[in-house]
């Protein structure tokens, strides 16, 4: 992990890690999907995108300063430029690690007008956390999101690739258990999903 | 009326969701039909259709099909703007995970109409169902030679691929959309009449195509159809053709997506969706959080259609229809609406990245109940400095709706500065932990 830049708001940010410290951590197979994704666009500048969601992947479900540095060099952007674009989207987790499982609430118009912020203070109480933050176990970050677009189903929750809703506190104890004796990270099957659809079938290998 | 089902007809069948299941059903005649006539000809048909955008500025489809260069000098791209964000909307997601081919299909015929080699989805990054429903269209598509090189024997190539996006309403803009598939941030570029039009210089400053989801699924039947065929429908209305899809939510029995002919009133959209659930009807936003509010007077009124909506003062927008009983607070959900805009204000221009914040922060302190006295009008001067003054059109959309409410409810807005609580009593804001309405996980550094 690299050092922290201490900011004036009392946050710490990791460091860019230096070009001849980079440890590449791509997989052989993250290395083949990069590749073949570069064949659907013109510029390989397009594969930024799609290469963070690989980086995601294969660093654990969140972009800590050497997964967008090696990105930045696979694709032969600078690091300020990689990093601006990981910082922009919120389904990258650029700031700190996060938990297994992440627990994305909308409490969007619909949701709020379907008792949705009701259901946050309930996960806030049930995981002892608040927004943005993740338990001590490591198990679960919790996190407010805009509008999913599922509104019929409201309140609704993403959580990994699928969205659950609508919820209630009866359901959110049983989803909760579920998480836990779950055996994969959903933080980590959501990246791959997202590497996975760009790629046509002879690609995902 | 009734729903009239054109793009929903075979939705929950998921045989339809099969290349062979989507055959049987007529798929893949229009496009068959297609390659074997002029291009102009099937333009000619989205002509006579009447077909206007379904991503809410219902700009008509075919000038934009028209647009590109009819004398190809260099590549051209086909761009599906799958980026459905606007709150309140859930039909572009409804048709990827159940109608696939429909999409597959209508952005193959907008390629071979416009002479393009490449056609994106530019999808959501959260709607996975959806991507993965594309996907395996795709796959099938491309295995059974309706993709790829020389299409059905035709000698037309088309590739057709899918990029996701990472969470930002912003790149549903169509420029932004443009600048995140290229790997920027999603940040809107300079527009006509400033720069030219993305028929012209869009994707790598190339000649695009970019249309909605919805827009694209009706243009099937359209040229299998015909154009005149489809402009029957919806004849009731000044200029809106065929069917709309609704996202029907809120307070009603039955949310989901209801399919309705142009023309249909308001009031029998509502009762598809079951009428109204623990209270009366109070107000409605009728197409996506965007557009302004009606009350139940002129929710009696209105009848769905572009013009139609213009009439009571709000519009079809993106078809996100909110329905509110009266245990709402006004207040409340325009803050909540505020929020959202505060938020996805992707930074680039100052009146929209300072305007929604601060309007977010004048609703917060009136709904947390230390509203002042001129805030109304506050709120009003500071939507007059961002509509029109934006560099795109998320800062009209954040002032639209905080303008309307305060139009059509001044009394609510009044009631809770004066007396620090809602109008309305109502669960609602007790149910809020007030240190949640400073929060917002975009709080990066
Ligand atoms: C802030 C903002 C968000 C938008 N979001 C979407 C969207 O999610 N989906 C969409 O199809 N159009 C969206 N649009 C409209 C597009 O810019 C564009 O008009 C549309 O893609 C054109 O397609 P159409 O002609 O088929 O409607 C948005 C516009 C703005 C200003
Ligand atoms: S109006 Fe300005 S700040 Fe707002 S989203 Fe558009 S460009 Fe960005
Ligand atoms: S408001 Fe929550 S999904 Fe739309």
């Amino acid at each position: 992990m690299s050092d922290l830049i201490q900011l004036s708001n009392g946050q710490a940010r990791p460091k860019a890690p230096r070009v001849e410290d980079l440890e590449l951590k791509f997989s052989e197979q993250a290395v083949r999907q990069l590749d073949a994704l570069r064949g659907h666009y013109p510029e390989a500048k397009a594969c930024i995108l799609p290469a963070l969601w690989i980086a995601q992947r294969e660093y654990g479900g969140w972009l800590p300063p050497e997964a967008i540095a090696e990105v930045a060099h696979r694709l032969g952007h600078s690091y300020a430029e990689v990093e601006g674009v990981a910082t922009f989207y919120t389904m990258y987790n650029t700031d700190h690690p996060v938990g297994r499982h992440m627990i994305e609430v909308c409490t969007c118009l619909t949701c709020h007008m379907c008792g949705a912020y009701k259901i946050a203070t309930y996960l806030q109480q049930k995981l002892g956390i608040g927004f943005g933050e993740t338990t001590a176990d490591g198990m679960f970050t919790l996190h407010e999101v805009e509008c999913l677009d599922a509104c019929d189903r409201a309140p609704v929750l993403q959580i990994g690739d699928e969205y659950v809703g609508p919820v209630d506190e009866a359901r959110i104890d049983a989803i909760l258990e579920e998480l836990r004796k779950r055996e994969d990270a959903s933080v980590v099957k959501l990246a791959d999903e997202i590497v996975r659809v760009h790629l046509m079938a002879g690609e995902n290998n | 009326m009734a729903e009239k089902k054109l793009l929903l007809e075979h939705a929950h069948d998921p045989a339809y969701q099969t290349l062979a299941g989507y055959r049987a059903k007529g798929g893949y005649k229009a496009l068959e039909k297609a390659l074997s006539v002029d291009r102009q000809a099937i333009i000619d048909e989205v002509k006579a259709s009447g077909l206007r955008g379904r991503g809410g500025a219902g700009f008509p489809t075919w000038i934009k099909w028209n647009g590109l260069p009819k004398e190809k000098t260099k590549p051209h791209y086909v761009v599906c703007n799958a980026d459905e964000g606007e709150p309140g909307t859930f039909k572009d997601k409804q048709l990827m995970e159940e109608t696939p081919f429909l999409l597959v299909e209508g952005m193959t015929l907008a390629g071979y109409a416009t002479r393009s080699e490449v056609g994106y989805i530019y999808v959501r990054g959260e709607f996975l169902d959806a991507a993965r429903a594309c996907r395996k269209a795709i796959d099938e598509a491309y295995a059974a030679g309706l993709l790829g090189k020389n299409i059905m024997g035709k000698g037309f190539d088309y590739d057709l691929h899918i990029h996701t996006g990472a969470g930002s309403y912003e790149c549903g803009e169509e420029s932004a959309l443009m600048s995140s598939l290229m790997g920027e941030r999603g940040m809107p570029r300079l527009k006509f009449p400033h720069a030219p039009l993305p028929t012209v210089a869009g994707l790598w400053d190339l000649p695009t195509l970019i249309n909605n989801v919805e827009t694209y699924c009706c243009t099937p039947s359209i040229v299998d159809r015909g154009g005149e065929w489809y402009a029957t429908m919806g004849a009731s209305t000044k200029n809106s053709r065929g069917t709309k899809i609704f996202s029907v939510s809120g307070h009603v029995n039955k949310p989901g997506n209801y399919e309705i002919e142009f023309g249909t009133p308001l009031m029998e959209l509502l009762e598809m969706a079951g009428g109204m659930k623990g209270g009366e009807l109070k107000a409605c936003v009728p197409g996506g959080s965007s557009v302004p509010i009606i009350n139940k007077e002129s929710c009696e009124k209105a009848i769905l259609g572009y013009e139609e909506m213009g009439d009571v003062g709000s519009m079809v927008g993106s078809g996100g229809c909110i329905f509110l009983n009266d245990q709402t607070c006004i207040v409340s959900f325009i803050w909540r609406t505020s929020k959202f805009y505060a938020e996805e204000s992707c930074g680039k221009c100052t009146p929209c990245r300072e305007g929604t914040r601060w309007m977010e922060k004048v609703l917060e302190r009136i709904v947390r109940g230390n509203g002042q006295p001129g805030d109304k009008q506050l709120l009003l001067d500071i939507c007059s400095q961002i509509d029109g003054r934006s560099f795109c059109g998320l800062g009209d959309a954040a002032a639209w709706p905080v303008a309307g409410a305060i139009k059509v409810f001044p009394e609510e807005f009044d009631y809770f500065i004066e007396h620090g609580h809602s109008i309305v009593g109502s669960q609602m804001m007790r149910e809020i932990n007030p240190a949640f309405i400073k929060s917002g996980r975009t709080a990066k550094v």
